[in-house]
């Protein structure tokens, strides 16, 4: 049997390593300002999707420790802090939606990329109820259903693109993964 | 043996437990913002200072690729559009006419009748560089921040009429509270009949009138306007027109563009004159005679107490 040495890591695996931790973080937050620039105001419509939400699901299934829960928090935590809502809503959101896809996450690694979509469709389904009745405890009434509909359905929609774009980042900057 | 092998068990129990911690305290969050706290806001507005300016710089070629469409756009009916402006400038020139006559008519008015005219109204234009903030909140940032003179509590404006009020201000930019935002309350005026109502928002696209007292008297094409009741906001601000849904409740139209904001005015409005603490009259000062020494043997037992001390 072989036995292996310990591991001690050279200064260059040390700051791959760092990049490693540092770059989906970097991306996720990029992300969440790219949400709040008015680019749906070019086509007339005040919808924003939530370019971040992709990153966190994308992260959950290809490599969920270099996105640790700690940065799905911090995500979610900017998130709430740009925009006026609660406090701590999409941070929950967003960890919650982190959760279930991990532990889905065996259906999804080797899988095609429309299972990949469909799974998100789903994730982000399940994600917009548990936003839509967080907000409505919170606000204490039923909110309109539709804005979260519109949110969740441009997020869904633009998820190739942005799928792509993170599928890029992983092959260039985070290789052997 | 490997000491990454024997790690990857504890690593993984580890992670499950961050995550159960981090749900958790996000949950908390959640309860405790309910409390509305001061941290709360200091936070926000702190994150918010931070990315106004990168925003703004990054929302300019955002709104430069708007206008290159809209201009495109322009360009393929100019002739359908010029046919149109001509018809409404004839149109316009004969309201011309009539509006200056009752200029006069109404300043000859005003002045045998002394009237107080509100003051002119100063105002800053500055751009929304930020989207409505996700869909439980509907509010933009402006570039227009107390350094401009922006103060909590002002009405913003675009061309068409009322959008919203500044609701926190940073030294560079502002939140605007949109009129569909769940929490908008504006009080407002529906004109011809001059009803008082509550315009108040419910993240749909038409915010709701409430407290109108008599809704028959208000018919779908009405015009809104802001009453200026609270003396937040200049009386008469145009905000929409009064349409019905299908299920027979009363909405408003805006005639500001929520989905294509762009330039827009904070309004420095300030109420004309501070309404003095009313004192009851000289004569109703001292009558009710037990209150009086109940509320002087108060100030003395507390007195006494604080010598105690």
């Amino acid at each position: 049997m072989a036995r292996l040495d310990p591991y001690t890591p050279t200064p260059a695996a040390r700051a791959g390593r760092i990049v490693m931790t540092v770059v989906p973080f970097a991306v996720a937050l990029v992300l969440v300002f790219l949400s709040f620039l008015p680019i749906g105001r070019i086509f007339g419509s005040s919808v924003m999707p939530a370019f971040a939400f992709i990153a966190i699901y994308y992260w959950a299934v290809a490599r969920p420790e270099l996105l640790p829960p700690m940065a799905v928090f911090a995500i979610g935590l900017i998130f709430d802090l740009l925009s006026a809502g609660p406090i701590g809503l999409w941070a929950f959101v967003y960890l919650f939606a982190y959760a279930l896809t991990v532990t889905q996450r065996f259906f999804l690694i080797n899988a095609p990329f429309s299972v990949f979509w469909i799974g998100f469709g789903a994730v982000a389904g399940i994600a917009g109820l548990v936003a839509w009745a967080a907000a409505s405890l919170f606000f204490g009434q039923a909110l309109a259903i539709s804005p979260i509909l519109w949110h969740m359905g441009m997020t869904v929609a633009l998820f190739p693109l942005v799928a792509v774009v993170l599928t890029r980042i992983q092959a260039r900057v985070l290789p052997g993964t | 043996m490997d000491p990454n092998r024997t790690s990857q068990p504890f690593r993984e129990f580890s992670h499950r437990l961050s995550l159960i911690f981090m749900i958790t305290l996000a949950a908390a969050l959640l309860l405790l913002g309910r409390a509305e706290t001061y941290v709360f806001d200091r936070a926000r507005q702190t994150v918010t200072d931070l990315a106004a300016p990168l925003l703004e710089v990054a929302s300019r070629p955002v709104a430069a690729t708007r206008r290159l469409i809209q201009r495109t756009d322009e360009y393929a009916y100019v002739f359908d559009e010029n046919e149109r402006l001509r018809a409404e400038n004839q149109r316009l020139q004969a309201w011309r006419e009539k509006a200056l006559k009752l200029e006069a008519r109404l300043a000859r008015y005003e002045a045998l009748l002394s009237v107080q005219l509100d003051p002119s109204i100063k105002y800053v234009s500055g751009r929304v560089v930020s989207d409505n903030g996700g869909p439980f909140v509907d509010t933009v940032l402006v570039n227009v921040g107390g350094d401009q003179g922006a103060k909590s509590g002002q009405a913003v404006i675009d061309g068409n009429g009322l959008v919203g009020r500044v609701v926190a201000t940073g030294p560079h930019a502002s939140r605007v509270l949109l009129l569909t935002d769940l929490n908008s309350r504006v009080p407002v005026a529906i004109e011809p009949s001059h009803y008082k109502a509550v315009l108040a928002g419910d993240n749909t696209k038409w915010p709701k009138l409430e407290y109108l007292a008599v809704s028959g008297a208000v018919a779908p094409g009405d015009r809104v306007v802001t009453s200026g009741d609270g003396g937040l906001m200049p009386a008469g601000l145009p905000v929409g027109v009064v349409i019905q849904t299908s299920e027979g409740d009363l909405r408003v139209q805006m005639f500001s563009d929520r989905d294509r904001l762009d330039f827009v005015r904070v309004l420095q409005y300030q109420f004309p004159g501070k309404v003095k603490r009313q004192d009851p009259p000289e004569g109703l000062k001292d009558e009710p005679e037990p209150v009086a020494s109940a509320a002087a043997a108060g100030g003395n037992a507390s007195g006494s107490s604080g010598q105690g001390e």
